[in-house]
């Protein structure tokens, strides 16, 4: 008897001791050492065209989030919208080698050189939302075909409707060589080519700028007073559009649908009347899916840089007045 | 001071017996005119000659400012630096709890203080005010990078009078056209019929001897780019009032070229003492008539800025030949 209470009070004590010990030892998320290790003290470097945008912001929030959680360097060097200091802050970063780049191009042609020797460098890059003609490991951002066809074929149903004021749309671009512009112009064109009846009366760039876009619409209204619907590409420019709708008087007439970063400066503008519809990108979103793409190339430190060709589309949203609320009007405060 | 006035009345006088530059500039925007009024199917409508305004407001509120420097023989580089950052600050007040009119109120003595430390370094320091104003402009905007995170700031919704300067309409005229032509009269009232806009000539047309006659020309310098700076916060408030926000990035744009380019064209001299409001107003509206147009026809973006670029420049090349500068007419100070 006094045996067998001794040996069920060693079998208590083992197993509590052993116990003890399992959860000391063994009580590990499968991966997690492995993923921190990869990523503690490995250097990304963003340039962006300019921090001013929300976009931007959004996107820095999210990263600088990653970085301080999980214990990676993470600097943005802001050429501010300067090509010039864009070429610069491109060569400085390949002099100093970081494991990751991440690039906004401000067009096609301008980084696609230096994006080459930053990838012969053997740095991994990233490009975020804005093409070069030089594909690099990783593209995440917009399909900005798609957008073209997404806001024209909005313009499409509203304009070739019965009761349509008439079947004229304007494009307000932004800057024409940008990548974002060619591609949403080929969308635009896809959908004019599908529906021929509707006619397209202005394509005028309005450099991301709501006075130009304002004075464009505010001509071509008195050119055409029975206007359906315009598509944009930045909601913070197509604001002018739809301030110069709304002075005369025609926001119930004409449609504007343009698309961006879902700010909620957006959605006000949507309450103001000023925009219609917004295809919102999502950047916070984007920004997770970009920082998933980094972990990802810190975590294969065996992969050369340039030995993928990873492209990802992220979400994109219709918002209009009805749904402009919660999380398709973040600020930033939200997402720090 | 006679010589300002010489020079006034002779360029005036001129109209009768010799082209001046403002005498192309008008023969060119009116040739523009009929051309588009018979080429462009509802180019003349009352609707479109008011949009027209409308849209080279603000360029005209500035050309105004800008002008009322280079009469004085001065440069104003940092218009549209402060226009922008000094809204933006008012803005950016009035999402802290003040009162939009407060913030407006407190932009303007901060735009005031720009425009006070830019006069100084001129008047005082004696830096050239190409230089001066180059470099205050690059100092007034990276403030404003380095205060407000983002480019574009939007104006409280729901200021009544802010709507209204820009899209009102006033005896079907729009408000923001009113407000333009208003600044301009001003402008031109006071360099006409004021003491301080007389003294504005001479000191423009020969500084040295405006001072030696005892002119208070360092308070006259002063006094130049704070009313620039203020009317550029002018114009910054009415484009707030036309698009309900502003964007800092167009101290990036070629705004302030296409300002200077405005006064230059309608034949105010760079070399001070000559020209006034009128000039502005006829480049204004040679470059708004530019403009339209092209909209209206659909040019590409870079078909647009080569026309406007060559016929500005045709105007200029062909005042220097029918006013060819020799050692009379040639001042110092010319650039």
């Amino acid at each position: 008897m006094m045996n067998f209470k001794k040996v069920a009070m060693a079998a208590l004590v083992a197993t509590t001791a052993l116990t003890g010990a399992v959860s000391a030892r063994d009580i590990e998320q499968v991966g997690r050492a492995a993923y921190l290790s990869a990523l503690e003290g490995k250097r990304v470097i963003f340039i962006p065209l300019s921090q001013g945008m929300d976009l931007n912001q959004a996107w820095t929030a999210v990263w600088e989030r990653h970085a301080e959680r999980y214990g990676f360097d993470f600097q943005v060097r802001d050429p501010n919208m300067d090509t010039a200091a864009g070429i610069r802050a491109l060569q400085g970063a390949i002099a100093d080698k970081p494991d990751v780049l991440i690039v906004q191009n401000p067009d096609v042609q301008t980084y696609a050189r230096a994006l080459k020797q930053a990838q012969a460098a053997g740095i991994k890059i990233l490009q975020i939302n804005m093409q070069s003609i030089t594909q690099t490991d990783s593209y995440v951002g917009n399909d900005w075909i798609e957008m073209g066809r997404l806001e024209a074929g909005e313009l499409a149903k509203t304009c070739l409707a019965e009761g349509a004021p008439s079947k004229k749309i304007v494009w307000l671009a932004g800057v024409q060589t940008g990548a974002a512009n060619i591609y949403m112009r080929e969308g635009l064109d896809q959908v004019l080519a599908e529906n021929p009846e509707l006619e397209l009366v202005s394509d005028q760039p309005a450099d991301y700028d709501s006075e130009k876009a304002r004075q464009i619409t505010e001509t071509v209204l008195q050119q055409h007073p029975d206007l359906c619907g315009i598509m944009g590409i930045w909601d913070n420019a197509e604001v002018g559009a739809g301030a110069a709708v709304v002075a005369a008087g025609k926001q119930d007439q004409v449609t504007i649908v343009t698309n961006g970063a879902g700010a909620a400066t957006a959605c006000e503008s949507i309450e103001k009347g000023m925009l219609d519809v917004v295809y919102n990108f999502n950047a916070p979103i984007q920004a997770e899916i970009a920082a998933q793409q980094i972990s990802e190339f810190l975590q294969h430190p065996e992969r050369p840089a340039g030995s993928e060709a990873t492209v990802f589309f992220g979400p994109i949203t219709r918002v209009d007045k009805d749904n402009a609320t919660g999380r398709n009007c973040w600020t930033i405060d939200q997402l720090k | 001071m006679s010589s300002a006035q010489q020079d006034r009345t002779s360029g005036r006088a001129g109209g009768s017996f010799k082209i001046t530059q403002e005498g192309v500039v008008t023969t060119i925007a009116v040739a523009l005119f009929v051309v588009f009024s018979l080429v462009l199917d509802k180019f003349l409508t009352q609707g479109n000659i008011l949009a027209l305004l409308k849209n080279v407001s603000i360029l005209g509120i500035l050309a105004v400012g800008m002008g009322f420097v280079v009469v004085g023989r001065g440069i104003d580089l940092t218009m549209v630096a402060v226009m922008v950052v000094g809204v933006a600050f008012a803005i950016w007040l009035s999402t802290q709890g003040f009162a939009f009119g407060e913030a407006i109120l407190i932009g303007a003595a901060l735009v005031a203080i720009c425009g006070l430390i830019t006069g100084i370094l001129i008047a005082v320091a004696e830096v050239p005010p190409i230089f001066a104003t180059l470099a205050m402009a690059s100092v007034v905007y990276g403030g404003g990078r380095v205060a407000f995170n983002s480019d574009v700031l939007y104006a409280p919704s729901g200021i009544d009078w802010l709507t209204y300067i820009g899209s009102g309409i006033l005896f079907g005229v729009p408000v923001s056209v009113i407000v333009f032509a208003l600044v301009a009269a001003l402008v031109a009232l006071f360099l006409q019929f004021t003491r301080f806009g007389r003294f504005i000539y001479a000191s423009g047309d020969n500084p040295a001897t405006a001072r030696t006659s005892g002119l208070p020309s360092r308070t006259v310098v002063i006094m130049q780019y704070m009313i620039s700076a203020l009317i550029a916060y002018g114009a910054g408030i009415l484009l707030t009032g036309l698009v309900s926000g502003i964007n800092t990035r167009l101290y990036n744009s070629t705004l302030i070229y296409d300002v200077l380019l405005v006064v230059v064209l309608g034949g105010i001299s760079l070399s001070g003492g000559q020209g006034g409001v009128r000039n502005v107003l006829v480049g204004t509206i040679l470059v708004g008539i530019l403009i339209n147009g092209m909209t209206i026809m659909n040019f590409s973006y870079t078909s647009q800025n080569l026309i406007k670029s060559v016929i500005l420049l045709a105007a200029l090349a062909f005042d220097a030949v029918i006013n060819p500068r020799d050692e009379q007419t040639s001042q110092s100070g010319d650039i």
